[in-house]
């Protein structure tokens, strides 16, 4: 084919740019570690791209409501933990008074130490965590009760049965609550009548049957601690599941999107032979001429 | 034979090839000027066809009168300037098509750390924050910067495409001029052409021109064209003439009376619409005309989509104050979508419960959090993907599901609804994803859900033709008759689709431009290869060319010693 001079000079540069373009290209995915700068670079890899990135950022905050459920548990579990010491020393009180051999002033002794014990027990259902009564169910802004008089002449329950729901994974939507009513029962309750018992020096067989109620109250509060122990191994579980995925999904996002760097460079080194090539190619060849070998 | 003959003769050569040095010397100069057709001097040897009638018969069997030398040709082949025409308006539409297209990618810059999908991450994760505290004002807080910051980023892109297509209107207008201007031009040069050529003489130079012009209008409106016998083109814009012998017609740029923003084309004489089939014109036209409204569009169902849904929910809960029945989101569209300003003002009266006084309940804001994971959106609706009205017989083949990025081949196993008879093969991006039994097509109103591991990533609903509202959906669906399908995908994957399927448009547009090039790289070199020069070649010449002309002067010298002989020798003796 004939070879003009401007379609010679037109192939020189279009030689030249593509070969510098391709490097740039390589260049510019060395400089930014990034395959997929923009959708079109990879279409389907952007689209997985932007469901791997889509599920990160959902199981990152997935581990943020653990976290944050787990604050929440763990200061329920502080305060049922506080309940079941309470109740116990109010059961050897109890068990102590219901002894016959106790006089009038021992016994209100032990009702001023019962006393304590239901202003305390008050306190613990009454626990707050940032501003936010744990144990009243949805009305988290009202005490779970209200303690009348003082010393407490009656401790009526406020919250609700509302279950405090958050969402832990794809699947699972759960409660991080417990419902202070659903622990404490009548114990409140039981505990002034004990008080006032002892009070008027109530005998030993008037105070025997509060044991059971402490007794029943006792394990309720053991089984809503065996419930928040099991949510905790649930939302580490849950947790440590979670990480495993985000591993994985930084993987496959990173496989997908990032450049695999000795491929990468590889490729740079050979796009800038192919650059040096063309250009020394075009040194060369851009001198020969006709006239050269013309006097 | 007269030596004066030998004489006249040698004089023709000697002109014959000063011509071929101008000619060489005119083509080295315009070695590098675009658009040049080298030249050629036309030599033909004057045989006895230049002598005297009277003369003939003692001629015969005699050498001829020597070199005619007054053609100089233009070298150029039409076939070849024809193709690359075809070529220029196609390289000239794909790269003006491809560009806005590329901006617009650049706008909705995903997949990144800040892109809306990123953005649209960050609302649903505040709504979860706003979940786990429903009492806190930092996270309802949190969750108003969240719901404003992506608000308005959904507005900023929606604007932007809305510049981008006002700025192609700029285009619009100067690509009229660029075709006035050059039919001007090559009305001017058929008159020129005719008047040279009239006189027998050659308007190569004039046709160099000519021919460049032709190149840049088609580059910038496909035209058609052809010579007529006088050496004027007429040129055709659609079915219009833009040229005509001397005359050339003007196209204005004037707003569109049915959307003065804007810029239409419209012929001067008579008002018609300007058609352009092909060239830059045509390029820019779909990109602002179809392709970025059709993506505003799809922006638009998403922002609708996400609007419809939280506000639905929204306006059953209740705020902190036990405000009820406001909505989340206001606006109509991408373009105006934002949070209701009285929740901007008043973030505690954001409706997180599901009844009043319940400040610990956060059941509605879970819901609204949790429309990130439930296929909500109709995908495509009322774009082009959405597949209406096809029927869906046994064993045919489902477009469309393109718009469920989740649906990757052979990671979904369908559930629900096997259908009575026949397969349906359901594609992704020209792949099956899979054939199944099930689906009981023939039923409308039926769902088939994808899932992936137990989420459902995309419903299929077997329903009427047309495009849904969301509250339409039950009762079209059931409807009687009803034979397309719909396909619903989250929010997320709504997003994740109008990005990919952008960017599988701007990859094409770019191969399609890439390929164009090549081809007009390629059809111009084959025409270089006709008319271009290549100086070797004219040195060549050139040296031929003097050769000749010194050896034209040597038979000059000859004939003068012949004379010499003839007159001071001859006859003198001693």
């Amino acid at each position: 084919m004939r070879l003009s001079e401007q379609a010679r000079v037109h192939r020189q540069v279009s030689y030249l740019t593509d070969a510098a373009d391709r490097m740039d290209r390589v260049q510019r995915q060395l400089a930014t570690n990034r395959r997929i700068d923009r959708a079109s670079d990879d279409p389907s890899g952007a689209a997985l791209a932007m469901q791997y990135r889509k599920s990160i950022a959902f199981e990152a905050q997935m581990r943020r409501n653990l976290e944050n459920g787990t604050a929440f548990l763990n200061v329920t579990e502080a305060a049922l933990s506080g309940a079941t010491d309470l109740l116990q020393r109010v059961r050897e009180l109890t068990v102590q008074a219901a002894n016959d051999t106790l006089g009038v002033s021992e016994r209100q002794n032990i009702a001023a130490e019962v006393n304590q014990v239901i202003e305390q027990l008050a306190q613990v259902a009454n626990t707050s965590f940032g501003g936010v009564y744990i144990f009243s169910g949805h009305k988290t802004t009202t005490p779970a009760y209200a303690v009348g008089g003082t010393p407490p002449a009656a401790i009526t329950w406020q919250g609700d049965n509302g279950e405090r729901l958050r969402r832990v994974s794809t699947r699972d939507v759960v409660p991080v609550n417990i419902i202070g009513h659903q622990v404490f029962g009548n114990l409140f309750d039981r505990l002034i009548q004990l008080r006032d018992a002892l009070q008027s020096g109530a005998p030993g067989a008037q105070v025997r049957p509060y044991i059971a109620d402490i007794d029943s109250g006792l394990e309720r509060v053991l089984n809503a601690r065996a419930e928040v122990g099991a949510r905790l191994n649930r939302f580490e579980a849950t947790t440590s599941r979670s990480l495993e995925t985000d591993t994985n999904l930084q993987e496959l996002r990173a496989g997908v999107e990032d450049i695999d760097i000795a491929e990468t460079i590889v490729r740079f080194t050979a796009a800038q032979n192919a650059l040096e090539a063309a250009l020394g190619a075009i040194g060369r060849t851009a001198n020969l001429s006709l006239l050269n070998f013309l006097r | 034979m007269a030596l004066s003959i030998g004489l006249d003769t040698a004089v023709k050569a000697l002109r014959a090839h000063q011509l071929a040095v101008d000619v060489a010397a005119h083509n080295i100069a315009n070695a590098q000027t675009p658009g040049f057709s080298r030249q050629r001097v036309l030599l033909r040897p004057i045989g006895l066809e230049g002598a005297a009638w009277s003369a003939r018969d003692s001629l015969l069997g005699k050498p001829g009168f020597g070199v005619d030398a007054r053609d100089v040709q233009r070298i150029r082949d039409a076939f070849m300037d024809y193709q690359a025409r075809q070529a220029l308006s196609s390289r000239g539409q794909r790269s003006a098509f491809a560009a806005p297209l590329r901006n617009a990618e650049t706008i909705f810059n995903d997949p990144s750390d800040d892109g809306i999908s990123a953005l649209l991450a960050r609302f649903w994760a505040a709504w979860h924050d706003v979940v786990n505290e429903p009492e806190s004002s930092a996270a309802r807080t949190a969750l108003v910067h969240a719901t404003q910051t992506f608000t308005l980023r959904l507005q900023a892109a929606q604007s932007e495409l809305d510049l981008q297509r006002r700025n192609l209107n700029q285009l619009v207008s100067s690509a009229a001029d660029e075709i006035n201007a050059c039919a001007r031009e090559i009305a001017a040069l058929n008159l020129q052409i005719k008047q040279v050529e009239l006189n027998g003489d050659r308007a190569n130079d004039l046709r160099d021109r000519r021919d460049v012009l032709l190149d840049k209008l088609s580059e910038v409106a496909s035209v058609q064209y052809s010579e007529a016998q006088t050496g004027e083109v007429t040129v055709y814009l659609g079915s219009h003439e833009l040229v005509f012998g001397a005359t050339a017609r003007t196209i204005v740029a004037g707003p569109d009376p049915g959307d003065p923003t804007m810029t239409k084309l419209t012929w001067q004489n008579d008002g018609f619409d300007v058609v352009a089939s092909g060239g830059k014109l045509k390029g820019i036209l779909d990109a602002r005309d179809q392709a970025l409204p059709d993506l505003q569009r799809k922006l638009d169902a998403f922002a609708v989509g996400l609007i419809n849904g939280v506000n639905t929910l929204h306006r059953q809960g209740y705020g902190l104050d036990n405000s009820t029945g406001l909505d989340f989101l206001q606006g109509t569209g991408a373009g105006d979508i934002r949070l209701n300003p009285v929740l901007a003002a008043n973030p505690h009266r954001i409706a997180t419960a599901a009844a009043p006084n319940s400040p610990g309940d956060a059941s509605i804001a879970l819901q609204i959090a949790s429309l990130e994971l439930r296929p909500n959106m109709v995908a495509g609706a009322p774009a082009t993907h959405l597949v209406t009205g096809e029927t869906l017989s046994p064993g045919v083949t489902l477009v469309g599901l393109q718009v469920a990025q989740g649906l990757q081949p052979g990671t979904y196993t369908i559930v629900e609804n096997p259908p009575s008879s026949g397969t349906l093969e359901l594609q992704y991006d020209g792949n099956p994803i899979g054939t199944y039994n099930s689906a009981n097509i023939s039923a409308p109103g039926g769902t088939i859900q994808f899932t992936s591991g137990s989420n459902v990533v995309a419903t299929l609903y077997v329903a009427v033709t047309g495009t849904y509202t969301d509250a339409q959906q039950v009762a079209d669906l059931t409807a009687p008759g009803n034979n397309a399908i719909r396909v619903e995908v989250a929010p997320g994957d709504f997003y994740g689709n109008l990005v990919s399927v952008l960017g599988a448009d701007v990859n094409r547009a770019l191969g399609m431009e890439q390929s164009a090039g090549l081809l007009v790289d390629h059809l111009d070199a084959m025409r270089q290869a006709t008319h271009g020069v290549n100086i070797d070649e004219e040195v060549t010449n050139l040296q031929a060319a003097q050769h000749a002309y010194n050896a034209a002067a040597r038979v000059i010298t000859v004939i003068d010693d012949m004379l010499d002989t003839l007159i001071n020798r001859t006859g003198v003796t001693r």
